[in-house]
C-alpha cells in the first residue's frame, strides 16, 4: 500500500507541480520558485510524512527504502559524471581555491559555532557532536547553480559570469563528500578501521560498476538499449550499496567518475541517458527526503535560524573571499556571496545518507536542520539572487 | 554474439563477488533495488545472447532470472525478487495499456464474433481434457486422491481452468519484439486477451463450486456479483483512469512518462486490492484513448515503447528468478503429462474450429496460445490462499507447469508469428 500512496502523491504533486498559477512568477513568487527548483516535494513529503500528518508510515518508509537508494545512486552518479577529468586538469588553480573559499567559509561558520552550541543543548558525547556539526557545515557549504543557469539562459546574467557562478557551485560538491566520507568512516561502523574498510568498499564497488557500465555501454548504438543498460547500472550501484550497507552516493560518485575517465565517447550518450531520468528521480528523492523530516522536532527549530543566518554570513563572506581568489580567472558578479545561498538536493542527499547509515537521534536531528534549512534557503536565493543581477537588466526588471 | 556473452560473464561474475562480500556483511540491507539492476542488466544481455542463437530475447530474459536467481546460484536474494512484485504490476499494468491502444472498434467489429467463437471452442476442448486427465489421475495426486468424488470433480475443474489460462503479457512482448502487424496477429491477441476473461469467469464459478463442494455453501449471487465486479468494475475503473490520462495529456502535459508510470502503478496496485483486473483495467484504458483519441493514443503508445526493453528484460528476468526449478522434480512427471495433453487440446481445437478462410490459423495459431505467466501464477496463488488444505499442492502442480511453459512457450509463439509470414524480424532494437 505504502507504494500506492507514494506514487500517487507524486502523481498527484507531478500534476501541481507543472501547474502554470504555481509556476507563475508574478502571482506567488516563494512558491512558484519552490515548485521550479522541485522544493515543493519536500514540502508535501514533510506534510505527508509521519512527523506531521501519516499519511505514510514508519513502517511504509522503511518499504520505500529502495526507492530512497536508487535516488541516491543517480545522484552520485550524475555528480560523478561532472568530474570530467579533462575539464579538470585545464581549469586553473585560483577557481579551485576560489570554490574552497566559498564552501570552506560556510562550513567554518556553520560548523565551528554549532558544535559549540549543541555540546551545551545535548548530552551527547564530544565526538559525536563535533562529526554532527560538521555535516550541517558540509551540507551548508553547498549551493545549488541553478539560478546563475536560469539567470543566464533568460537572458538577466551574463552568460560567462552565469557559468563562472556554475562552474564555483560545481565544484564546492568535493567539500561536502569529503565530509560525508570523515562522518561515515567515523560512525558506520563499530570502529574507525571498519568504518574506512565500509567507505572504500563502497568506492571500490563503484569504481567496479562503473568500470563494468563502460564496457557495457561500449558497443551499444541504440538509444534504448543505452538507457536500459544505464538504469540497470544506476539500479545495481545504489542497489548493491543498500545491499551491503554501505554508501549509495560514494558509490555512485565512485561510478560516475570511472565512467567519465575511462568511458570515451560513450560517456555523453550515458550521460544523455541518465538525464532524462534525472528530474523524475530527483523529485522522488526530495518527496521522499520530506517524508523522513519529523517536523515536531523542537531542537530543529531552535537550531535551524541560527543554521540558516550562519550559513547566509559564510557564503556572502566566503564569495567575497572567492571573488578575491578567482577575480583574474573568471567572470564573476560584484557581490558573488548572494548567487550561492541556494541549496540545491546534494545536500538532503548527505544528510539523508547519513541518517540511513547512521541511524540515531543525532542524525535525525541534523536531517531535520537542513531539510528545513533547505526551503527556508532557497526562499532566501530568490530574493539574494537579484542583487547579482546585471545592474541595467535589473533596472529594466524593476520598470517591466 | 561473443560480445554479449562476455558481458554476461563479466556481470555475474560481479553478482558473484558482491555475494561474496555478503557473507562477510553478515547484517545485510534491502536487496530489492540490487535485484532490480542485476536483473535488468543480465536480462538485456541475456536477450541478446538467445537472440544469437535464433531464440526470442524473452527466453533468454527468463532462463538468466532462473540461472542468477534465488533457486540456482542465488546470487540474487529471494527477499530482492520477491520485492520486485510491485514492478510485475507496474509491467503488466503499461504492458496491457499499450495493448489496448491497438484495440480500435474496426478490428473488434471485424473479428470479435470469430475470436469469441473459437476462444469458447478451445477453452472448452482444452478444459474437458484436462479435467478428465486430473480426475483420471486422482490415485496418483495426492491432494485429490483423500477427497470424495464430488470434492475430487470440482477441484480438478478449479484446477482445469487455471491450466486453460494464456498469457497475453508474453503474446504483446512476443509481439513488440518481432514487430509482427497483420491479421494473424491480431486475431492471435485478442484471443489470448478474451481467453484469460473467460477464464476469469470460469474460474470463480469453479472456486464457488470447489467451496460448496467442501461445505463452505454455494452463494450464486456473490459469485456472479464478484465476478460482474471484477469485469465490468475493471472496464469502469479503466475508463475513468482513461479520462484521468486525457485530462492531464491536455491540460497540463508535462512530466508525462512520470505521470504515467504513476498511474499505471496505482491501477495495479489499487485494482488488486478493489478485486479488480488490473490487466482488463488499463487494457480497457489504452482501449478507450485509442478510440476517442488516435493522437494522443499514438503519445501514449510511443512514450511506453520507448521504456519498453527494460520493462520487458525486467519484468520476465525477474519471472524467471521467481521459478522454483525444485517443483519440477516433485511433480515432474504429472505436470509434463498436463502440459502435453493441453497442448495437444489446444492444437487439435485450433486445427478443427479456427476460421477457414485464413489457413494460418488452423496451421499455426496454437504455438502462440501454449504461454502461460502471471495470470496463471495469480490465480495459482489464489486457490492456495482460498483452499489450504489442498491448495498449496496445487500451486506447485501448477507453477511446474509454468515453469515449463514459460521455457516453451515464448520459442513457440515466435515461431508462429514468424511462420504466419507477419514478423518483421528484430528490427526495432528499442522494445523487447
Amino acid at each position: 500500500m505504502q507504494a500506492l500512496l507514494v506514487f500517487l502523491a507524486i502523481a498527484a504533486l507531478s500534476l501541481l507541480a507543472s501547474s502554470r498559477i504555481l509556476l507563475d512568477p508574478s502571482r506567488l513568487p516563494g512558491v512558484a520558485q519552490l515548485a521550479a527548483s522541485g522544493l515543493t516535494f519536500l514540502v508535501f513529503g514533510i506534510l505527508l510524512g509521519p512527523g506531521l500528518v501519516g499519511v505514510l508510515s514508519p513502517v511504509d518508509l522503511q518499504g520505500l527504502l529502495p526507492v530512497v537508494s536508487l535516488g541516491l545512486g543517480t545522484a552520485g552518479v550524475i555528480l560523478g559524471l561532472n568530474l570530467e577529468p579533462r575539464l579538470l586538469r585545464r581549469l586553473p588553480r585560483p577557481v579551485f581555491f576560489a570554490a574552497l573559499a566559498h564552501s570552506g567559509v560556510a562550513f567554518l561558520f556553520v560548523a565551528v559555532p554549532l558544535s559549540g552550541a549543541m555540546l551545551v543543548t545535548t548530552r551527547l558525547p564530544f565526538a559525536a557532536v563535533v562529526g554532527g556539526a560538521a555535516l550541517l557545515g558540509a551540507a551548508a557549504s553547498l549551493s545549488s547553480g541553478h539560478f546563475a543557469v536560469m539567470g543566464y539562459r533568460s537572458g538577466r546574467m551574463e552568460r560567462s559570469r552565469g557559468l563562472a557562478v556554475a562552474l564555483l557551485t560545481m565544484l564546492d560538491d568535493g567539500v561536502g563528500l569529503m565530509v560525508l566520507a570523515l562522518a561515515l568512516v567515523l560512525g558506520a561502523g563499530a570502529s574507525v578501521a571498519e568504518g574506512v574498510g565500509l567507505v572504500a568498499l563502497a568506492l571500490l564497488l563503484g569504481v567496479m560498476c562503473g568500470a563494468l557500465i563502460a564496457f557495457l555501454t561500449y558497443a551499444l548504438k541504440d538509444v534504448a538499449e543505452l538507457t536500459a543498460v544505464m538504469l540497470g547500472g544506476v539500479a545495481l550501484v545504489g542497489g548493491a550499496a543498500a545491499y551491503l550497507r554501505v554508501s549509495a552516493l560514494l558509490a555512485g560518485v565512485a561510478c560516475g567518475a570511472t565512467l567519465a575517465l575511462v568511458g570515451g565517447r560513450a560517456v555523453e550518450q550515458v550521460a544523455r541517458a541518465l538525464g532524462r531520468f534525472e528530474r523524475p528521480t530527483y523529485l522522488m528523492m526530495v518527496f521522499l527526503a520530506g517524508c523522513f523530516v519529523q517536523a515536531r522536532d523542537v531542537d530543529a527549530w531552535v537550531l535551524l535560524p541560527g543554521y540558516v543566518a550562519l550559513r547566509f554570513l559564510g557564503k556572502v563572506w566566503g564569495g567575497s573571499l572567492a571573488q578575491r581568489f578567482a577575480a583574474n580567472t573568471l567572470d564573476l558578479p560584484s557581490q558573488l556571496g548572494f548567487a550561492l545561498i541556494a541549496q540545491g538536493g546534494l545536500a538532503l542527499c548527505l544528510v539523508v545518507q547519513y541518517l540511513l547509515l547512521v541511524p540515531g537521534p543525532l542524525s535525525q536531528h541534523i536531517f531535520d536542520v537542513v531539510a528545513l534549512g533547505a526551503v527556508v534557503n532557497e526562499v532566501l536565493a530568490s530574493r539574494a539572487f537579484r542583487q547579482v543581477l546585471d545592474p541595467h537588466r535589473r533596472a529594466r526588471e524593476g520598470t517591466a | 554474439m561473443k560480445g554479449a556473452i562476455i558481458r554476461l560473464g563479466l556481470l555475474v561474475m560481479l553478482l558473484a563477488g558482491i555475494s561474496r562480500v555478503q557473507e562477510w556483511r553478515v547484517d545485510t540491507g534491502n536487496s530489492v533495488m540490487l535485484a532490480a539492476g542485476a536483473l535488468l542488466l543480465c536480462g538485456l544481455f541475456a536477450g541478446k545472447v538467445a537472440k544469437g542463437v535464433g531464440l526470442p530475447r524473452l527466453t533468454g530474459y527468463l532462463l538468466v532470472g532462473v540461472v542468477v536467481g534465488p533457486y540456482a546460484l542465488g546470487f540474487i536474494p529471494g527477499e530482492g525478487v520477491k520485492g520486485l512484485e510491485l514492478v510485475k504490476g507496474l509491467a503488466v499494468s503499461l504492458i496491457a495499456l499499450v495493448a489496448g491502444t491497438e484495440l480500435h472498434l474496426g478490428l473488434i467489429r471485424r473479428v470479435g464474433t470469430k475470436v469469441a467463437l473459437l476462444c469458447t471452442a478451445v477453452c472448452g476442448v482444452t478444459f474437458a481434457v484436462c479435467f478428465g486427465a486430473l480426475f483420471a489421475l486422482r490415485p496418483l495426486l495426492p491432494f485429490l486422491a483423500s477427497m470424495t468424488v464430488p470434492q475430487a470433480l470440482a477441484t480438478s475443474a478449479l484446477v482445469s481452468t487455471v491450466v486453460v489460462s494464456f498469457s497475453p503479457t508474453v503474446t504483446i512482448a512476443i509481439v513488440q519484439e518481432t514487430s509482427a502487424r497483420g491479421p494473424f496477429t491480431e486475431f492471435l491477441m485478442a484471443l489470448v486477451i478474451i481467453g484469460d476473461l473467460f477464464v476469469m469467469v470460469a474460474f470463480a464459478l469453479a472456486a464457488g463450486v470447489t467451496r460448496a463442494s467442501f461445505g463452505g455453501g454455494f452463494d450464486l449471487k456473490g459469485l456472479l456479483g464478484g465476478v460482474g465486479w471484477e469485469l465490468f468494475g475493471s472496464v469502469g475503473v479503466g475508463a475513468l483512469l482513461a479520462v484521468a490520462m486525457l485530462i492531464y495529456m491536455r491540460r497540463v502535459n508535462r512530466e508525462l512518462p512520470l505521470f504515467l508510470v504513476a498511474l499505471c502503478f496505482a491501477a495495479a496496485e489499487g485494482g488488486a486490492r478493489l478485486h479488480l483486473s488490473p490487466l482488463l483495467v488499463s487494457l480497457s484504458a489504452g482501449a478507450l484513448i485509442a478510440n476517442l483519441d488516435e493522437r494522443e493514443s499514438q503519445r501514449i503508445h510511443h512514450a511506453i515503447q520507448m521504456a519498453g526493453l527494460p520493462v520487458f528484460a525486467l519484468f520476465f528476468a525477474a519471472a524467471g528468478a521467481g521459478l522454483k526449478l525444485s517443483t519440477l522434480v516433485t511433480v515432474g512427471p504429472a505436470a509434463l503429462l498436463l502440459v502435453a495433453l493441453r497442448a495437444l487440446a489446444i492444437h487439435q481445437s485450433c486445427r478443427r474450429f479456427a476460421p477457414v478462410e485464413d489457413p494460418r490459423l488452423r496451421r499455426y495459431l496454437w504455438m502462440g496460445l501454449i504461454s502461460q505467466a502471471g495470470v496463471t501464477f495469480g490465480l495459482a496463488a489464489l486457490i492456495s490462499r482460498t483452499f489450504p488444505s489442498f491448495g498449496p499442492q496445487v500451486e506447485v502442480l501448477i507453477v511446474a507447469m509454468i515453469t515449463t511453459h514459460e521455457l516453451v512457450g515464448p520459442v513457440l509463439t515466435r515461431r508462429a508469428l514468424e511462420r504466419s509470414g507477419e514478423a518483421r524480424g528484430d528490427e526495432r532494437p528499442q522494445t523487447a
